[in-house]
């Protein structure tokens, strides 16, 4: 083309096909893409399957951080924590491996695994550091694809996976029970429990136990189950019985179980059994449950069944022999027309009678009853023991029976005959007895008895008392050396000598019949006086000074009447009297002279009235007789004197005492004394004022 | 140098008749197989090449994608492991003020290759006439697209040497992830590209 460019050149532009031009560095960028489509893939196909866990509390997990596993292995991760639509509860978004949510199963547990400290240990310490987890548990079921759970709010108790047998146990009171309390064999741990849950629909608690291999085997139909809380304690005919167990114990709780009779069958999961309160009650209850081909007997008893019921012990003379299942009441068309009779249905066990172990052929059992009833067997009712109303059945021969055979009915089992129990009403005694009690008068009784003793007491405290006896010694004394003395001893004498005088006297009046002439006297000195007034009553003119005389007669009549004789007597008793005054007194020994002089006196007149006798001279044995009495009266009205007088000392003395000190032991003893003699004093005057009442006393005696 | 910077056209070699040697730049007539002086296999600038380019770059690109998507660092401490891809470390680094730091490291991990990509696909485009773009601004960026790719690198070597120093156990221990794999396929892969650019078609008015 121009002439400075190079020549031209042929060049030959290669013209392939759109796809023969490419070159093969392409297969870079689809290798690129195709590795990583691959990961991608991989990464899809790793992502898992999003299932969601409803939990109530969600504390600690985290989405994107925390994970889920299964047998510690991390299966799944937390992708979403949300709320469901009402905000009640919270749902966990959890992305879960593929091949593990394909076995996922609807009963699949799931439970956030955080750190606790409990009574059976510590768990979930990891998680302190790491965060919470969410732990599964489920048995794998291909192709189950569940989608959505419930979460547990705590972790079960029973480590998931552990090979056992769950049953479950129901009580009527859990408070001994805590959730994981272990379940000993023999004393050997071999499960625990579950939470234990209040039954709605029936009465009672119900909680899951897990009995774990091999020890799983040893559970059967048979098998009861106990409380062992580790503490027991009982009272019984063998005595105290306390057995404490282990700490752990104590604080958790726990179960025991045994095979209580022979006969069990295999148990089926989720078995339930009752759960006893003892290991006694636990094996008794052996016989509250259906015997082995157990014997069905009916009897009707004509008491009151009160305390009786389903499971009361059925005892052939105290020997346990099977139990009563059912009470119930029957109408009977009886003696005195229709009438209630109780039907208890007894479940007896044919292994206890002797029958043999097992097989016992019901109508063996029936033959050997029937021979036992005619010998005389009967049931009656009787108290379980001495303070419990509980009744039992008792099976008794009673030889004296009105005679009866076991009734057999066609759609009944065998009745068996029965007898009037002989109940005691205990309870009505011992209600008798308390009120009995009840009723006496104790607190009176006490105070009664207190103050009693409370006086004793003050009264044996007293000082005065323990010196009485001293004092009372002293004045026995005394007294002993005033009798003692010879001017007493004598006085009597003199006394006696006087008083027999006066008696003689009296009596030589009495003989004499001086009165009786004196009387006589008197009176035909009235008969003139009465003649005179007769005669002077024919006199006219001199009447006057004749009634004047006859006046003066009368009056004279009645003077003597009257009695200078009387009077006489008077004195002669009170004379008497002052002489026994005296004899106990203690101024005798100054008896005055006048005494003495008017005793002579007396004696002198006395004297003359002996030797006298004639009419004549009893006016002047009279007079001498007053003169006598009135001395004697003077010698008397000077005894109050004298005890005046001993009054007046008993003051000085107890004066002079008292300056002594007032509670020494002299002073008391000096007191006692005088008032003793007080005492005395005062006797004396009383027994003067009784012969002043009383004064034939002293002559004729009391 | 004047013309260099006139809009004038220049002659290439190519359109002189003549080849040059990639290896050692010696010119030989056109239709010589081998350089006479260093033994290399001559080729004229063609669209060979540029298809490359494409083809390392779409490589790139697509290695790009999970570089991003997939956890750059797995960061286990005390348990707990944390996952972090290239955007998500550097948001955390702003999140906990380190501005400087998270700045260097979006730069380094997300605009520089971006922009790398976007050059060469750019150079690409205006060497085959599909964008206007001047032959001297062509080669500026050449220029610059070679030298920034040495330095892509940096995310990876920083995650290599982290991964291999912190390893202390249940303390903290940190992983490299697959991002960062593929993070180091885009980088090389770009550099690759960058490679394959024959930068005489930057010159050539063949396809003008």
């Amino acid at each position: 083309m121009s002439d400075r460019g190079p020549s031209d050149l042929e060049i030959e532009t290669r013209t392939r096909s759109a796809w023969r031009n490419l070159s093969w560095v392409w297969l870079v960028p689809l290798a690129a893409l195709a590795v990583t489509l691959g990961v991608a893939w991989k990464t899809w196909a790793d992502r898992g399957r999003p299932i969601e866990i409803v939990f109530e509390n969600a504390s600690g997990v985290v989405a994107d951080e925390t994970t889920v596993r299964y047998r510690d292995v991390v299966i799944g991760s937390v992708e979403r924590v949300g709320f469901v639509a009402d905000l009640s509860s919270i749902v966990v978004t959890v992305r879960v491996d593929r091949t593990i949510a394909d076995s996922l199963p609807e009963n699949a547990r799931f439970w956030v695994v955080r750190p606790e400290v409990s009574t059976s240990g510590v768990t979930g310490l990891t998680t302190v550091l790491s965060g919470v987890y969410i732990e599964a548990a489920f048995e794998p079921s291909p192709g189950a694809q569940a989608e959505r759970f419930v979460g547990l709010k705590q972790a079960p108790l029973v480590a998931p996976g552990t090979a056992g047998t769950t049953i479950t146990l129901r009580t009527d009171d859990a408070a001994q029970l805590t959730a994981g309390a272990p379940i000993f064999h023999k004393g050997i741990e071999v499960g625990r429990i579950e939470q234990p849950e209040l039954l709605f629909t029936r009465d009672g608690v119900v909680f899951d136990a897990f009995i774990e291999e091999p020890y799983n085997e040893l559970l059967n139909s048979a098998t009861r189950f106990w409380l062992t809380s580790g503490f027991s304690l009982s009272l019984g005919t063998g005595g105290l019985d306390l057995s404490v167990g282990s700490l752990a114990n104590l604080v958790r709780g726990g179960l025991s179980f045994d095979t209580v009779f022979s006969g069990g069958v295999p148990v089926t999961e989720g078995q339930v059994f009752e759960l006893y309160e003892s290991e006694d009650a636990a094996r008794s209850s052996a016989f509250s449950n259906p015997f082995e081909n157990a014997v069905e007997l009916v009897v009707e008893f004509k008491d009151s069944v009160s305390g009786l019921s389903a499971g009361s012990p059925v005892n052939l003379r105290g020997v346990r022999i099977g139990s009563v299942s059912a009470i119930n009441a029957i109408v009977r068309e009886g003696d005195n027309g229709r009438e209630v009779r109780l039907r208890a249905t007894l479940s007896i066990d044919p292994s206890r009678l002797g029958l043999g172990d097992d097989d016992v052929e019901e109508t063996t059992v029936i033959d050997f009853l029937s021979e036992a009833v005619r010998e005389g067997l009967r049931a009656r009712l009787g108290f379980q023991s001495l303070f419990s109303q509980a009744l039992v059945v008792e099976l008794v021969r009673v030889p004296e029976a009105e005679p009866a055979a076991l009734v057999l009915l066609p759609d009944l089992p065998p009745q068996i005959p029965s007898v009037q129990s002989e109940l005691p009403n205990l309870g009505a005694t011992a209600e008798g007895l308390l009120a009995r009690i009840d009723n006496l008068p104790v607190e009176e009784v006490l105070d009664q008895a207190i103050a009693t003793m409370a006086a004793i007491e003050t009264f044996a405290a007293d000082e005065g008392l323990r010196e009485a006896p001293d004092a009372l010694v002293s004045l026995l004394d005394d007294a002993r050396g005033l009798v003692g003395s010879e001017d007493i001893q004598a006085l009597p004498g003199e006394i006696n000598a006087a008083v027999s005088d006066l008696r003689t006297i009296i009596s030589t009046m009495e003989q004499a019949g001086a009165v009786d002439q004196v009387l006589s006297a008197f009176k035909s000195v009235d008969d003139a006086a009465n003649s005179v007034t007769a005669f002077a009553g024919d006199v006219s003119g001199a009447a006057d000074e004749v009634t004047e005389l006859i006046k003066r007669l009368q009056a004279l009549t009645d003077k003597a009447n009257e009695l200078e004789l009387n009077e006489f007597l008077t004195s002669a008793r009170e004379l008497v009297e002052s002489a026994d005054r005296l004899i106990d007194s203690d101024a005798t020994r100054d008896l005055p002279a006048s005494l003495t002089a008017a005793l002579d006196e007396a004696r002198g007149a006395l004297a003359d009235l002996r030797e006298g006798g004639a009419v004549e001279n009893i006016n002047a044995t009279l007079a001498s007789a007053g003169d006598a009495a009135e001395a004697v009266e003077e010698a008397a009205g000077s005894l109050p004197e004298i005890a005046n007088r001993i009054d007046l000392l008993v003051n000085e003395t107890r004066s002079v005492v008292a300056s002594y000190g007032t509670n020494s032991n002299f002073n008391r003893e000096t007191l006692n004394s005088l008032r003793e003699i007080q005492n005395a004093a005062e006797a004396l005057s009383k027994l003067a004022r009784a012969l002043e009442r009383n004064p034939n006393s002293i002559l004729f005696g009391r | 140098m004047e013309n260099a910077r006139s809009q004038t056209p220049v002659l290439t070699a190519h359109e002189a008749g003549l080849i040059g040697c990639t290896s050692c730049g010696k010119v030989h007539r056109t239709g010589t197989d081998r350089c006479a002086r260093c033994g290399a296999t001559l080729h004229a600038p063609d669209g060979k090449s540029l298809q490359k380019v494409w083809a390392w770059l779409v490589a790139g690109l697509v290695v790009y994608v999970p570089a991003n998507v997939y956890p750059m660092l797995r960061t286990t401490t005390l348990g707990q492991t944390t996952d972090n891809t290239i955007v998500g470390g550097a948001l955390d680094l702003a999140r906990h003020g380190d501005y400087g730091v998270a700045l260097v490291v979006f730069i380094a991990s997300i605009v520089i290759p971006i922009g790398k990509f976007a050059a060469i696909a750019y150079l690409a485009l205006a060497v085959s006439r599909k964008v206007r773009m001047g032959p001297h601004a062509r080669h500026i960026t050449f220029v610059i697209v070679e030298f920034i790719g040495r330095w892509s690198m940096i995310d990876v070597f920083v995650v290599a040497i982290l991964a291999s120093l912190v390893t202390l156990d249940f303390a903290a221990t940190i992983r490299p992830g697959i991002a960062a794999i593929s993070f180091a396929l885009s980088v090389a892969f770009t550099m690759i590209s960058a490679l394959s650019f024959d930068p005489r078609l930057i010159w050539d008015t063949k396809y003008r």
